[in-house]
């Protein structure tokens, strides 16, 4: 399985690698709290994230990783520095109109608790572009449902609905809108392996086959292995860059760093 | 374990202040209405002893059972007096004379000076005397052309003391009277009732009523003590009279006001009971969803070691604070409920006498029972439902239990049935006594409700989802969630409009019947009337004198005139009423649907209802014994039978020629007249009014005027019944709202996924109030429809005489649905902004 993301991975590299960034932070700081409680989250990050590649974000727990994601996802604000999405500033953007950039512009898969309980897979599926009162590209969202096979799915409840086909449903959800970009926080952290590499080959196909930007929080390295970068964090600061990564190397970087 | 319950009531303490709420307004109304009835019982108790202070003994007429229907007491001749002031154990004797509602004050403008709601009476007073029950507050007595009044009347009519008055008489001969003075009754006002006082000469004469006087008050000599005194006037009295003592007077006299008081606090009560049963269901919902909420930490207190027992004690003495609080809360408040109802009536014209407040231990004890018994029963079917959490559950992530369908039928029809039976035995059959008849529809309509509301969980899902279509279909998305979120939780979902479906169904039961009773009383007129125009007491239907009859009969324009009268009768041991009306023009005025034999029955005969002739095996030519008010007794022929009772207002018909001789008073309740032929309506009513001006009382009515009249009193009864159970829609949207920051706070994460995904405040507030208006529509749906059957069934038990047909106020029905929507909004309002406010970010991570 991995080996097969892996082929996929060199062949998206080798084509869409030339695109301007999807989404970047320029300077970034992110501090909670005042005085001496002060703790600061991001220390003046700088990233650019490609558009149509997949990047992993790791590092221990504390490093920053999931506050980099919230502040560039619009769901945080940076407490100084830049974060753009495109090339929206998100920092001008009040919360109606960052609530409407998420909802055309971002994708969203959480680690649990991605679905509406009372609405079906299909409406799940739609509800960003329903919430922004579109129909959304028929044509698109067929090959979505196709794609991560829950056409026969799409009448369901969630809770009618294994981890693993929630988590699918998750995904073409975030999909389903075409976003600029998508992030994933720990995606397949609830399910079980045959499941998690399922969804991970659902979300490279989405780089690879449509061109989709991904970013995705992960602590597993088999998981961030099926990325094209893993950008590796500590105290609040990016410690490394890592391109073509593999489990074997993400963990001796994991060790190096928490040692 | 009660510094934890506490903790845990401390930890929940916004949702447990408005759970609070709806118990502490139950409380404070049933608080205010004890308050209310012992001040005014404490105030008129010194009233009556203060009148009577004086009083060693009082003579009157023996009472037969048949108090006259207008309140009059019997008269007798006053030569008594003479006889009794002879004798030498009588210090001072005093005869007196009073009427209700037969004189009134008119003032410069030419308006009757009047009371709202007391009577005004009209009598007799000696001026200061060892025995008098009045006080001189301004001038001197009346003797002769003068006349004395209280000084609310006084002040009413721009009346000062020294000027000329005039005072329309039951003579039907208007008179003009020297104010003497202003009067008070005891040393506490009189109540808000008028006054106005003659010598006893005068108040013979304009009363119509010469030499006769209704009670002769004696003061003892020295040394003689109230018992002898009444041992020795008993002695000299013929035997249509008794003696007894002032004490006894006062203590009848403190019954009287207590009875009125009694009705007055019982009603009140009646609604508190209503308000307080609606507040159970809120508490038990709060309870239930709290218990539901910590199914995880009881499972770990048990599987550290607390016995579940002990879980229960926990649940029970959080309860039990609530209760404790909400009755300290709800008697303080009473006193507010008790002035506010005090002002409010004392602005409707009831002008209560000054006098403090009053709690009673028994208030307090009876509010704290009530208060901790209603809380602590509210939340004995949760506690349980803790004490059965099991030590694996705090391993368990909170999946929900339900109780299976069949069991929920079961229990609701087992508490639904007896319910509906009781009701039915209450309306339908006669329990015994109108306690019994209260009882067994108050304590049915109660099971009834629990029972619809617990089986209303079953259908509440799928009807809230039928409801919320149309807003999933035009709100888009933020309506498809807001139907979802409204029918997810069937339980929670009828038990929260409970308390919404209650008080409309009352209110919609209420407004069934008002729109029945007038719509019968419509066929009424347009069926049994033949009248072109009536005379009757504009403010509260009393009696007025029977003269005018013979008055207007004597005019040209008037073709028939017939007056009715109501009265005592007794046959066969029992006191029934019966109506006196001129039988030789009666059915001119009024159809009252004669079966068999004539209605034209004479001083000899009566005419019965039918359905009485049946039951009591009577037919034309049989006889009757009967008794009248005065004692006197003859055989009366039964002439005629009818089966139209709704006009004439009873199953008995008399000649009023025979009433008037032996009732206490010759009053009517109505009179109805045709015009002679070719009179012009206009020219025959000038004729009418101009006879009737003496009488500034009277109001004079065709048909159309008489029919609206009577819809605006019986929509006022409305109203003011309405308004009462209004406050059972106040406790109903606390629990709306409760229930809604509940819903919000269990579902942060999911509000924080719809808002990360894309969903604005906007959208979210708007969802979040749909949600409510869904939940409301269904409470208020099903309270509407509730309502309608109640109406129905009460129409059904009321005798047709009052109620025959059902109507419908389709109108105000879709009004309170509608209402009840928009209450649910607006109970929403905080709740949603509540959601709308949450962090993003906080919300995704709640756990």
């Amino acid at each position: 399985m991995v080996c097969a993301t892996n082929e996929g991975r060199l062949q998206g590299v080798t084509t869409i690698e030339t695109l301007t960034a999807a989404a970047r932070i320029v300077n970034g700081t992110k501090t909670y709290g005042d005085g001496d409680a002060a703790v600061t989250a991001l220390h003046e990050v700088n990233v650019e994230f490609g558009s149509a590649r997949f990047t992993a974000i790791m590092g221990p727990s504390g490093s920053g990783k999931s506050t980099l994601m919230h502040c560039i996802a619009g769901l945080d604000r940076l407490t100084s520095g830049d974060a753009f999405i495109g090339d929206t500033l998100l920092a001008d953007l009040k919360d109606k109109k960052l609530t409407e950039l998420r909802r055309s512009e971002v994708g969203f898969i959480f680690q649990s608790f991605n679905l509406v309980p009372t609405l079906t897979a299909e409406e799940n599926i739609n509800l960003p572009l329903s919430l922004g009162g579109r129909n959304g590209d028929l044509e698109w969202i067929d090959t979505v449902i196709d794609t991560v096979g829950l056409r026969d799915r799409l009448s369901h409840r969630p809770s009618e609905l294994s981890g693993g086909q929630q988590q699918r449903v998750a995904v073409a959800r975030a999909l389903a809108s075409r976003p600029t970009i998508i992030f994933a926080d720990e995606p397949t952290g609830n399910l079980d392996s045959n499941s998690g590499s399922e969804v991970l080959a659902f979300m490279r196909r989405a780089v690879d086959e449509f061109g989709q930007t991904i970013v995705m929080v992960t602590h597993d390295a088999n998981a961030a292995a099926a990325a094209d970068r893993v950008l590796f964090l500590n105290d609040g600061k990016i410690v490394h860059d890592m391109s073509e990564p593999t489990a074997e190397r993400i963990l001796d970087m994991m060790k190096s760093i928490g040692s | 374990m009660i510094k934890l319950a506490l903790r845990g009531a401390r930890a929940n303490l916004g949702r447990l202040i408005l759970t609070l709420i709806s118990v502490v307004l139950g409380v404070a109304f049933v608080s205010g209405s004890f308050v209310l009835a012992d001040s005014l019982r404490s105030i008129f108790d010194q009233v009556s002893e203060d009148a009577f202070a004086g009083v060693d003994a009082q003579v009157r007429g023996i009472d037969n059972d048949m108090n006259s229907t207008d309140g009059e007491i019997p008269r007798f001749d006053d030569e008594v007096i003479a006889t009794i002031a002879e004798l030498p154990e009588a210090r001072y004797t005093e005869g007196g004379l009073f009427s209700f509602e037969r004189a009134y004050t008119i003032d410069s403008n030419d308006e009757v000076v009047r009371p709202t709601g007391p009577p005004v009476f009209t009598g007799s007073w000696a001026g200061p005397s060892p025995v008098s029950s009045f006080r001189i507050l301004d001038g001197e007595p009346p003797t002769g052309q003068q006349v004395v009044i209280d000084p609310v009347q006084a002040e009413r009519g721009g009346f000062e003391v020294g000027q000329d008055i005039t005072i329309s008489l039951p003579t039907g001969e208007p008179e003009v009277f020297t104010l003497s003075g202003t009067i008070d009754f005891g040393d506490g006002g009189t109540g808000g009732a008028f006054f106005i006082l003659f010598d006893l000469p005068t108040a013979q004469r304009v009363l119509g009523l010469p030499g006769q006087v209704d009670s002769v008050v004696v003061a003892a000599a020295e040394g003689v003590s109230p018992d002898e005194l009444v041992t020795a006037i008993s002695a000299v009295l013929p035997n249509n009279l008794e003696a007894v003592t002032g004490e006894v007077v006062i203590g009848e006299q403190k019954e009287d006001f207590g009875s009125f008081i009694n009705i007055f606090g019982n009603v009140l009560l009646g609604f508190a009971i209503v308000v307080l049963f609606v507040s159970t269901f809120i508490i038990n919902n709060t309870f239930a969803t709290l218990v539901g909420q910590r199914t995880r930490m009881f499972g770990l207190m048990r599987s550290i070691g607390a016995s579940s027992k002990q879980i229960m004690q926990m649940v029970f003495i959080e309860a039990g604070s609530i209760g404790l609080a909400a009755s300290g809360l709800g008697l303080v408040g009473g006193l507010g409920v008790a002035s506010a109802l005090k002002q409010l009536f004392s602005s409707a014209g009831g002008e209560f006498p000054d006098g403090p407040l009053e709690i009673r231990t028994r208030t307090i004890i009876v509010v704290v029972i009530v208060g901790m018994g209603v809380t602590l029963a509210s939340a004995i079917l949760p506690a349980l439902r803790a004490s059965r959490v099991t030590p694996l559950e705090a391993f368990r992530s909170g999946g929900k239990t339900a109780q299976p369908l069949t069991v929920r039928i079961a229990a609701g029809s087992a508490v639904l049935l007896p319910g509906l039976i009781l009701m039915a035995v209450g309306m339908f059959g006669n329990p015994g006594g109108t306690a019994a008849t209260l009882a067994c529809i108050g304590v049915g309509g109660a099971l009834t409700f629990i029972g619809v509301s617990m089986l209303s969980a079953m259908f509440a899902g799928a009807v809230a989802g039928f409801i919320g279509q149309p807003v999933a279909k035009l709100r888009g998305v933020t309506g498809r969630i807001a139907r979802g979120n409204a029918s997810r939780n069937p339980q929670r979902t009828s038990s929260t409009v409970t308390a919404l479906m209650i008080g409309l169904a009352l209110i919609s039961g209420v407004a069934v019947l008002t729109r029945s009773i007038l719509d019968s009383f419509e066929e009424v007129l347009n069926e049994s009337i033949s009248a072109d125009l009536w005379i009757f007491e504009s403010n509260q239907g009393l009696e007025f004198s029977g003269l005018l009859v013979d008055q207007l009969a004597e005019l040209q324009e008037v073709d028939n005139i017939a007056g009715f009268s109501p009265t005592a009768i007794r046959i066969d041991d029992e006191v029934l009423t019966a109506t006196g009306f001129d039988s030789s023009t009666g059915t001119s005025v009024v159809n009252m649907g004669l079966v068999d034999g004539v209605a034209e029955i004479g001083r000899e005969g009566i005419a019965v209802l039918d359905t009485v002739a049946e039951q009591r095996q009577l037919s034309i030519g049989d006889r009757v014994d009967i008794e009248f008010e005065d004692g006197y007794t003859t055989t009366l022929n039964v002439r005629g039978i009818f089966d139209d009772a709704a006009l004439v207002g009873a199953d008995w018909l008399i000649d009023r020629g025979l009433t008037a001789e032996h009732r206490i008073t010759d009053g009517i309740t109505f009179a109805g007249l045709t015009y002679a032929e070719g009179v012009d309506p206009a020219a025959g009513r000038a004729a009418v009014e101009a006879s009737t001006s003496a009488f500034p009382q009277l109001s004079v009515q065709d048909n159309t005027e008489f029919q609206e009249e009577a819809e605006g009193q019986i929509a006022q009864l409305q109203i003011v019944i309405t308004a009462l159970l209004v406050l059972c829609l106040v406790v109903a949207f606390f629990g709306i709202v409760n229930t809604m920051v509940l819903a919000v706070l269990e579902r942060t994460r999911e509000i924080g996924l719809l808002r990360a995904v894309g969903m604005t405040r906007r959208q979210l507030q708007s969802s979040v109030r749909w949600e409510a208006a869904i939940i409301s529509l269904f409470g208020a749906l099903l309270g509407v429809l509730l309502g309608l059957l109640l109406g129905w069934a009460a129409v059904i038990a009321i005798p047709d005489s009052f109620v025959s047909k059902l109507g419908i106020p389709w109108g105000q029905l879709i009004v309170y649905v509608v209402v009840g929507g928009l209450l649910g909004v607006i109970a929403a309002w905080f709740p949603a902004r509540r959601a709308a406010r949450l962090d993003v970010l906080e919300a995704i991570s709640t756990q």
